[in-house]
């Protein structure tokens, strides 16, 4: 399917589903409210064939271009049905999953995901390990059926939603830094996995310490072979820097209008809004540079960190202006609409920390494309 | 349109012109090469390159007088700038008086004639004018090479053309300007990165140390914001949107005066090195057809009245 007919053709699938598909709960709401909404969204889009889109068949998806896909993070994400950082997840497991896994694995683990039934999870980061995967130190030793892992994981979104795990473990020596490290695939009720959820200052429980204690993992659950941990993290970043992050505009967009709809006439600054709206236009233009390239089958990798600090400088700035101008509502507000403002602003401060810091991304930019040589 | 093959032998044509030919011999190598017929066939490709390789190379041509015109429906004469930091016709039409404070380009006394756009009324017509009849004064100011002509008169028997289509003039120089400020902030990030890399204190290169590379990846992040900008209102071809662009690409350009010639140090606040030209040369082209800093506020205001944002370019 063509885009044009595609963006068409959903719209309209929208709006007559407009009920159906809106969220319970008025505000931001819970998180438990907020995954059950993405869920039935999820299920619903997947049933009527439209989450199928832009997915290879082998994981029952309908084939065509990747821009269907982000079609329809963008246009669910605009009529606010939902929010875009639990929600993209899939846009950036999913790829790199599908690479890597064995196909008869991606063929059966795949469509629950894109259908809503479970939720994944990433575990990269540990407690010594942010940015440099070098370091990691969660272990996994091979046994005579697969794999047991031990170590720890931390800031790991919603692992205590997920059922399944996409894991990077150390399985050579420490000395062979980011050559000895395999991808797994791991099940979360697996035994000897324990969660413990981090509250945010947000006041949610998104991110957790997970704990795997002698875990087994069968064979067929590794992601490529082994020591292909590196090239697995580094197939998927620019998913989670780029391509997932589409619908970040349109509910920067999103977000905009409703300031404009709600300050009154002279709390906002004009130079001030104007540059908000510049930047969140700027992103998106660079964003929909990215789809597009991503969509032409070209290899996406460093560019991407340009699209992560567009979109943390838009964010930051956004929510600044959210700040200045809404402010009864986001200091002393207690209604749903106020405490929405309020956990979007302050979940707006870690834009430039997760996903590599600001200046993580910089650094990128600097030795990748910029070519100033490694300053390590 | 000009593709593929056609496409690359035009850059390297306008390569070499822009990098051997400045003033009116840029102006006549431009016509040697077509490029007015290109501007016709195909306005992206014609002032995306031209203009790009212009703010790298630091010369000057009377492009932007062609831009306009062409945008007016008429040809090769210059056309009166708006005064600086604003966009709005130079003109007002009473009756067949006109009143006019402007700013010309580098050819505009070699031309016999000049547009003008002025508000009559509540509509805006082009007015042909003599150029002679015009006070011109040269501007040295801070970029004298980019030789500027301050034009101001208040003058009878203007001729009216008929009407003017000068918000979409205004967005195709604002998007010109907009390709010579990233031409311009890219040669800069150049001259700083080739800088770093050459500049050994404490035994390294500075461009091991931290603090200089996030200069240069964000003086990169910025023009590339600026690009995705410029690239987005040539596909919607809405006026707001270049007008957004060339607040962009004019606060890109500041970004990477700042951090560049920090990087650059002292070096790049001599009169030898060439760094400096591109500093006053920014300064002067984010001042012509709107300012960051007018636009950006014009937009916001126009949000605010209109209770609406820029429509999204589409996937």
């Amino acid at each position: 399917m063509e885009l044009d007919a595609f963006r068409k053709a959903l719209d309209d699938w929208l709006d007559e589903h407009d009920d159906e598909l809106a969220p319970s709960y008025t505000g931001g709401g819970t998180l438990d409210q907020k995954m059950a909404q993405i869920a039935k969204v999820r299920r619903l889009a997947f049933d009527a064939g439209w989450a199928r889109w832009g997915w290879p068949e082998q994981v029952r998806g309908f084939g065509g271009s990747t821009l269907l896909r982000a079609y329809l993070s963008e246009a669910v994400t605009a009529r606010d049905l939902l929010e875009p950082g639990l929600y993209s997840l899939p846009e950036v497991l999913g790829p790199s999953v599908i690479t890597f896994a064995r196909p008869e694995l991606s063929a059966k683990v795949l469509p629950p995901l894109l259908r809503g039934d479970e939720v994944w999870c990433q575990g990269f980061s540990e407690p010594g390990t942010g940015s440099n995967l070098a370091s990691l130190t969660c272990r996994a030793v091979r046994t005579g059926e697969g794999w047991r892992v031990t170590g720890q994981k931390v800031w790991t979104s919603l692992s205590q939603y997920a059922r399944r795990c996409v894991l990077l473990t150390r399985t050579g020596s420490v000395e062979s830094a980011h050559k000895g490290i395999t991808a797994l695939f791991v099940d979360m009720d697996a035994p000897g996995i324990t969660i413990r959820p981090i509250e945010t200052m947000d006041g949610e429980q998104e991110f957790s310490e997970v704990f795997f204690d002698d875990v087994p993992v069968p064979s067929d659950r590794t992601l490529g072979e082994e020591g292909q941990g590196r090239a697995f993290a580094m197939d998927l970043l620019p998913y989670e820097r780029s391509t997932a992050l589409w619908q970040r505009a349109a509910w920067l967009d999103r977000r905009l209008r409703d300031l404009v709809g709600a300050a009154e006439p002279d709390a906002l600054d004009p130079t001030a809004l104007g540059e908000v709206t510049q930047l969140v236009h700027a992103f998106r233009a660079r964003s929909r540079t990215t789809q597009h390239r991503m969509a032409a089958g070209e290899e996406l990798g460093a560019e991407t960190s340009i699209d992560k600090v567009l979109l943390a400088t838009a964010e930051q700035a956004l929510f600044d202006l959210v700040a200045e101008a809404l402010p009864a509502e986001v200091t002393m507000g207690d209604d749903p609409e106020s405490e929405r403002w309020r956990g979007e602003f302050i979940y707006s401060r870690a834009a430039t920390i997760y996903g590599g810091t600001a200046e993580i991304q910089r650094n990128i930019i600097a030795r990748q494309l910029l070519d100033l040589g490694n300053d390590r | 349109l000009i593709e593929g093959e056609d496409l690359k032998l035009f850059e390297q044509s306008l390569r070499y012109a822009t990098e051997n030919h400045t003033g009116a011999a840029l102006d006549a190598a431009l016509e040697e090469l077509g490029w007015q017929d290109a501007l016709s066939a195909d306005a992206r490709a014609a002032v995306s390159l031209l203009f790009e390789l212009q703010g790298a190379a630091n010369v000057i041509s009377s492009a932007l007088d062609r831009v306009l015109a062409n945008a007016l429906g008429h040809e090769l004469t210059a056309v009166v700038l708006p005064a600086l930091g604003q966009w709005s016709a130079p003109g007002v039409l009473d009756g067949n008086r006109l009143d006019v404070h402007g700013v010309g380009t580098a050819s505009f006394g070699g031309h016999k004639t000049a547009l003008i756009v002025a508000r009559a009324g509540d509509s805006q017509v082009v007015v042909e004018v003599e150029t002679a009849s015009l006070t011109q004064r040269a501007v040295e100011g801070v970029d004298p090479s980019l030789r500027l002509v301050e034009v101001a008169g208040d003058i009878g028997g203007a001729r009216e053309l008929g009407p003017a289509e000068w918000r979409a003039a205004v967005a195709l120089g604002q998007l010109a300007l907009g390709h010579e400020l990233v031409g311009a902030s890219r040669r800069m990030l150049e001259l700083a990165r080739e800088h770093a890399l050459e500049r050994i204190q404490f035994g390294r290169p500075i461009a091991m140390f931290q603090a200089v590379r996030h200069r240069l990846a964000e003086t990169l992040v910025a023009i590339e914001a600026a690009a995705a900008m410029l690239d987005a209102a040539w596909l919607d071809h809405a006026p707001q949107t270049a007008g957004m662009a060339k607040a962009t690409a004019g606060r890109g350009a500041r970004v990477a005066v700042r951090h560049c010639q920090q990087v650059l140090a002292g070096i790049g606040f001599t009169a030898e090195y060439p760094f400096h030209h591109y500093v006053r040369r920014i300064l002067v082209l984010e001042q012509l057809l709107g300012s960051a800093r007018s636009l950006t506020r014009e937009l916001g205001s126009e949000v605010l009245t209109r209770r609406q944002l820029p429509a999204l370019l589409p996937l």
